[in-house]
């Protein structure tokens, strides 16, 4: 009999949410590199009303995520790391959530401060979170940038590493947040 | 003697047409506003035009020659994003090369409970058409004040052209909100 205490797998859930996230964070990368280029106009509106009604479908999903992790815990990770690798991938991991936080959060202050306040899907507007100022919008668009480049790095990062544990270390730290997959104990 | 009652007949008259004609004010322009409420990609947007003047003739029981009359300089337009001043300040939205000012003139005023309403002929980028506006006449200690509100679409004056037809990311109805500020005509 195995031992379910501590879990192998990722619940359903937070593989649900991790999937889900995850492929809106691509969907807001395409969506706001391309919008931010395009001059005012119909498309660029567009565009930018589905990257804010995605970005704040992320901001739930985040808060949502978070307190099912506070339930129910991640699985331990493999024995065979290193001291470095477990530091790396928590902080690779902490900076994940930071930044699911961070960049909607930014996204919001910055419609916000140029008064283009975010509506979720045409359903209902969400308040403003600063009242109207240039100066606020140049600091917070740097910000929501550099964020993006800082959130790419860490996700290319993350990748590697997933790939690298199933390739390389042929351990299940991937497989175990793959759906309909099942977790072998390797190591 | 003649003359004397010439001259009081004159006066009693005046004092009678005084009676019969409204009070004539224009609007105090550092204290009135003038806004519009779009809406963009479901949620609405504030701008206002800083520039207006406005000649309002007006006393509420007088309302048979009451006479509204509102210049605005599309130009004054203020979103609170510069980019987005600039495009409805061209060709495509306000086109405000040709089409400069907006005018507002009142036809008929009417008593509604909750204050007055009015039907006036608005133009604006070229277009003439009739809008209603709603507002109340507030007179405290010798301050007069008219809010009031109005709605409009935007394509009825041909406010949006090319991309901008489309309703789908911009409505086609924007509210207007007024607050008028008056003082006595000079």
């Amino acid at each position: 009999m195995p031992n379910h205490d501590p879990p192998m797998r990722y619940t359903g859930v937070a593989q649900l949410f991790h999937w889900l996230i995850a492929g809106l964070i691509v969907t807001q990368f395409i969506l706001g590199w391309t919008a931010v280029d395009l001059p005012l106009g119909m498309h660029k509106l567009a565009l930018f009303a589905r990257h804010k009604s995605f970005g704040m479908t992320v901001l739930v999903l985040a808060i949502l995520r978070l307190l099912w992790r506070f339930k129910h815990p991640p699985p331990d990770l493999p024995p065979a790391m290193s001291p470095v690798e477990r530091v790396l991938a928590r902080a690779t991991h902490i900076a994940f959530y930071v930044l699911l936080f961070a960049m909607p959060i930014t996204g919001w202050m910055m419609s916000s401060a140029k008064n283009y306040s975010v509506s979720w899907f045409g359903l209902f507007t969400w308040p403003d979170l600063i009242g109207q100022n240039e100066t606020a919008f140049n600091i917070l668009k740097t910000t929501h940038d550099t964020l993006s480049f800082i959130l790419f790095g860490i996700a290319v990062l993350h990748i590697l590493a997933a790939l690298k544990h199933h390739f390389w270390n042929k351990d299940d730290v991937f497989l175990r947040m793959l759906p309909f997959t099942k977790s072998e104990k390797r190591s | 003697m003649m003359r004397r009652a010439a001259l009081s007949i004159a006066f009693f008259a005046a004092a009678a047409a005084r009676a019969a004609s409204p009070a004539s004010y224009t609007a105090d322009p550092s204290a009135s506003r003038l806004e519009f409420i779009g809406v963009q990609a479901g949620a609405e947007f504030k701008g206002s035009f800083r520039k207006f003047t406005a000649a309002v003739d007006f006393a509420p029981d007088s309302l048979a020659s009451a006479r509204f009359d509102v210049q605005i300089d599309l130009n004054s337009l203020d979103t609170m994003d510069k980019d987005r001043d600039k495009t409805m300040r061209g060709p495509d939205i306000f086109d405000i090369a040709h089409y400069p000012t907006a005018h507002y003139v009142t036809r008929s005023f009417t008593k509604t409970a909750a204050g007055y309403s009015a039907v006036g002929a608005l133009t604006l980028h070229g277009v003439t058409k009739d809008v209603p506006i709603d507002f109340q006449f507030v007179s405290t200690a010798g301050q007069s004040k008219i809010e009031g509100t109005a709605k409009l679409k935007r394509l009825e004056f041909g406010v949006g052209q090319g991309d901008w037809k489309s309703t789908e990311w911009v409505k086609d109805e924007v509210k207007v909100a007024f607050s008028l500020v008056l003082k006595p005509a000079p």
